[in-house]
């Protein structure tokens, strides 16, 4: 199970199990970001390669019209996988 | 124990769910489940999209050992993909350099305690291994 909710016009929550199969619908919201936005990940129990493949297409689309993701609230087991992906150089983690 | 999944990204529910009941019922810690499943996923969606025309069905296979636990993809294809061939993809380029492909398989690696490939007649086994103990 995964949801992906936009709570306001600057962030969005992500719950469940981010995975291959939800990768897109992932993608059809962050996709409609245009301004610089928090992602919740409070409530998100698991990423996969996918789900970080989307993050970082929103990211470097964010970051060529000079917006950006911030990312929170992350547990350690998906820390540890931004970490191992040296993406913690390219997002903003709090 | 071992289950076949359909190739199909769709299959992923049902993949989960068996590991779920398997990291249930034999009680592994958090950190062991969390690369139980990300390794698992990210070996089986390669193998839907490396062999999308493949005849079978993905069998994956999980056994508990002491201290360790051993899980075994087998698949059935002509043209073997050996994902502890060296990596595509390279985390130490910057944003703009990087491309996508290759990082599931990067970290599945990185995060794994040993991984092993072999074709043998017509099938790919890929055997990992995850110290429990961790």
């Amino acid at each position: 199970m995964f949801t992906i909710e936009k709570t306001s016009g600057i962030v969005i929550r992500l719950s469940g199990r981010l995975d291959a199969s939800q990768a897109d619908s992932a993608r059809a919201v962050l996709d409609t970001i245009t301004d610089s936005t928090v992602v919740d990940f409070k409530d998100l129990e698991y990423i996969s390669s996918a789900g970080l493949g989307v993050l970082f297409a929103t990211q470097k689309r964010l970051r060529e019209a000079g917006k950006e993701l911030t990312l929170t609230s992350m547990n350690a087991h998906i820390r540890d996988v931004f970490r191992y992906a040296r993406f913690d150089v390219i997002f903003r983690i709090e | 124990m071992k289950k076949n999944f359909k190739r199909d990204i769709r299959s992923l529910d049902e993949v989960f769910d068996y590991l779920e009941g398997f990291i249930s019922s034999n009680r592994l810690n958090e950190s062991t489940a969390f690369v139980l499943k990300f390794a698992v996923e990210e070996l089986f969606t390669n193998m839907v999209k490396h062999n999308a025309s493949g005849p079978s069905e993905i069998s994956i296979g999980l056994t508990v050992e002491p201290e360790k636990l051993l899980v075994r993809l087998v698949d059935r294809e002509n043209f073997p993909f050996d994902v502890t061939k060296p990596d595509s993809a390279d985390v130490d380029l910057g944003e703009e350099q990087r491309r996508p492909g290759g990082l599931g398989l990067y970290l599945t690696k990185r995060m794994v305690d040993k991984i092993d490939f072999e074709h043998v007649g017509d099938q790919s086994i890929i055997t990992f291994t995850l110290d429990t103990r961790k």
